[in-house]
């Protein structure tokens, strides 16, 4: 309809039949200013994995110090998030049988894989060992891998595959902009990572001085949709970028929301539940909304009916 | 008309009928309206250029009898926390803003029955005497209404009379949607109906002087009627050729009588695009980034707006209502250039007045905007004495004052 410049436009014709990408073709998406081009390559990627769905999770953080606290936990949680490091597995697994007690059939996830392989003394067998201590005690999934602590990283998802555990998401530590292309890159030559884990997470969790821009967040969102193809969502953070920045990272290639508050946040003006906050905001970018637990499982039907 | 169509036609450089513009409104997908909005502005604006202002949003008072719903920041007239700027006050904000490279104020306020036009008219003289290249970018619409009411004088009467004074042009505001079924609905359709609102502004491009357009959506009006808005401003300039700008924002609940929920960053982005589109007579279309944020503020730029608006260094009305983004000068800047444009500070006219001021000389960073007075700051201005009051609190104060 509105012509975009024609190498561009060849690339992303490249990326709807399903061709590889040359050298080229990746430096002209990642080189190209045309924002609007990028992101509509990367919406058009989406949709074909996705449609129209966009999913979304409730998470309720625990923090490993609280973790033996007996209080109630709301019912709209679909996901149960241990954060923080902990010191030891021993550690690690009381907090998530404290936890998993308490959660009912909500899945309970935590810990990032580099903490875990810190306690488990960086061998693959005490790793291996660990993971399995956590699943017996009730850990669905890990909540998290940084991308730039993954050197080897084949190898640790064989002993995450054999303990029976995912990763939740793949996450950039703090790469933004040029920094991060080399490491959505290299996320793609990953062969055996989609058995693991389901969701890229391309906006950095650490916000650098000066700030990111709109601009830069979205670009990276749509470039991890193009250059990533071996893993099946693209996540965003509604916490951590705010509701209007990931919304309009839907528009751009991003089909999954993480982070949605399980419990309403403190303060003045909320007027609507965060469930149905993040829901009016995916139908308003023009989206189907699907709620989802910690595990990637469907919870309600697209018109919010409950699966449960 | 499909949207396929429809597209063409913009892209043709035709105008669009009212139900072709809603039909791209609903219809099209987002990318596809920020394309079209992109081009436009292309063709506009071909060197590249994002401009932006510094100047200084002060809100004279916050007492207002036009009580509309949406609205955080107003006081009723006798509230404690009610409160007028004084003459030396403004002096020093006209100070700051010239030491950071501020060429005018943006000056509005309620519509308090104490102020009467004399009030403006010393006002404004007292400014140009001290600050002769200082301009005066002042009283929306619904204020000048509010003073040919209070004065009893027509308003191009009020508006001469203010232009004899030093008002240099006039701001968009209290616009909201121009059309009356939504203004009784948020009560502001006594403060000026829509032809209240579109009559002043014609008074005012007939009297020379320029103004900018604004909109206030997501509140309680259809999408048919975002549309109609657009469509009245853009037969206006036609007309009159008056406007400089156009600039939209999102109504912003929190704290007001009204509530409700904020449209969403793509609501908005949507908006501006279609404005962009509809509004061919219009040469610039501000980002929002003070209801937005500064990442969507930035992505305005891809969705047809070409001015990055004010550095603002004052806001009371939106931070009354919970919004408190704050960009300076070298923040607009590093926004602009990493969506690629070029950076240049302009004035009301949009006459390009130079590169960043901050590159050539040193300007404190600025983190957050100042507001109009410090909380619990109840100081009386001494020249209010001079003025009849209308109000019974105001002649109460006037007679204290006397004693």
């Amino acid at each position: 309809m509105v012509p975009m410049g024609e190498e561009l436009a060849a690339v992303t014709g490249k990326i709807a039949d399903g061709t590889a990408l040359d050298e080229q073709d990746v430096r002209l998406l990642v080189g190209t200013r045309d924002l609007l081009a990028l992101g509509t390559a990367a919406d058009d990627a989406r949709r074909r994995r996705h449609a129209d769905r966009v999913s979304f999770v409730q998470v309720l953080d625990v923090p490993m110090d609280t973790a033996m606290v007996e209080e109630p936990l709301p019912d709209q949680a679909g996901e149960i998030r241990v954060t923080g490091r902990p010191e030891s597995v021993a550690a690690a697994v009381s907090a998530v049988r404290a936890v998993v007690a308490r959660a009912g059939a909500v899945p309970v996830t935590g810990f990032t894989l580099a903490d875990l392989q810190g306690v488990s003394g960086h061998e693959a067998g005490r790793l291996g060992d660990a993971l399995a201590e956590l699943r017996d005690a009730g850990l669905a999934v890990v909540t998290e891998a940084v991308v730039e602590k993954l050197t080897n990283p084949e190898p640790v998802f064989e002993v995450l595959r054999e303990s029976g555990l995912t990763l939740g998401c793949l996450t950039l530590g703090d790469a933004v902009g040029e920094t991060a292309v080399p490491l959505l890159r290299r996320i793609a030559t990953w062969d055996s990572v989609a058995t693991v884990c389901r969701s890229v997470a391309p906006l950095s969790r650490v916000e650098p001085t000066p700030p990111t821009t709109g601009y830069s967040d979205l670009r990276q969102v749509a470039l991890a949709r193009l250059l990533v193809d071996n893993i099946d969502s693209i996540q965003v953070d509604w916490t951590r970028h705010g509701p209007k920045l990931a919304q309009v990272a839907l528009t751009v290639g991003a089909d999954d929301v993480d982070a949605v508050p399980a419990v309403w946040p403190d303060g003045l003006g909320q007027r609507r539940s965060p469930r149905e906050e993040v829901r009016r905001n995916i139908v308003a970018a023009g989206f189907v909304a699907v709620r989802r637990n910690g595990c990637f499982e469907v919870l309600d039907s697209p018109d919010g009916a409950a699966r449960e | 008309m499909s949207v396929e169509s429809t597209a063409r036609k913009v892209l043709a450089g035709d105008r669009l009928s009212g139900e072709d513009a809603l039909g791209l409104y609903v219809d099209a997908p987002t990318s596809l309206l920020g394309r079209l909005a992109d081009t436009i502005r292309a063709r506009k604006h071909p060197s590249g250029l994002v401009t932006y202002i510094i100047d200084r949003n002060v809100n004279y008072t916050n007492v207002c009898v036009a009580r509309c719903s949406f609205c955080a920041f107003y006081r009723p007239v006798g509230a404690d926390d009610g409160y007028v700027l004084g003459f030396e006050e403004l002096f020093r904000k006209i100070d700051e803003t010239l030491a950071v490279g501020g060429v005018q104020l943006l000056l509005q306020g309620g519509h308090n029955p104490d102020l009467p036009l004399e009030w403006y008219e010393e006002l404004f003289g007292a400014i140009k005497a001290r600050y002769p290249e200082f301009k005066l970018h002042a009283l929306s619409p619904p204020e000048l209404l509010h003073l040919s009411r209070l004065s009893q004088h027509p308003v191009p009467v009020v508006v001469d009379r203010l232009l004899q004074a030093g008002l240099d042009s006039v701001p968009g505001g209290g616009a909201e949607i121009l059309v009356d079924r939504v203004r009784r609905r948020l009560h502001c359709d006594s403060k000026a109906t829509a032809d209240e609102w579109l009559s002043v502004m014609r008074a005012v491009h007939r009297a020379g002087l320029r103004s900018t357009a604004t909109m206030m959506f997501g509140s309680v009006e259809r999408l048919d009627e975002r549309v109609e808005h657009l469509y009245r401003l853009r037969d206006l300039q036609d007309e009159t050729g008056g406007f400089t700008a156009f600039i939209a924002w999102s109504y912003q609940p929190p704290n007001t009588e009204l509530g409700g929920a904020e449209a969403t960053g793509v609501d908005y982005l949507r908006t501006l695009a279609l404005a962009r589109i509809v509004l061919d007579n219009f040469d610039n279309v501000q980002a929002s980034w003070v209801t937005q944020g500064g990442k969507v503020g930035q992505l305005s730029l891809t969705y047809g707006a070409n001015d990055m608006g004010s550095v603002m260094i004052e806001e009371n009305v939106v931070r009354a209502a919970g919004a408190e983004h704050c960009m300076d000068e070298a923040e607009i800047v590093r926004n602009i250039e990493d969506a690629g444009f070029v950076p240049k500070r302009r004035n009301m006219l949009y006459d390009v007045l130079g590169d960043p001021l901050f590159r050539s000389r040193a300007i404190p960073r600025r983190t957050e905007l100042d507001v109009a007075r410090a909380t619990g700051d109840t100081t009386v201005p001494a020249e209010l004495s001079r003025y009849p009051a209308r109000s019974r609190s105001g002649k109460a104060q006037r007679a204290f004052d006397g004693s």
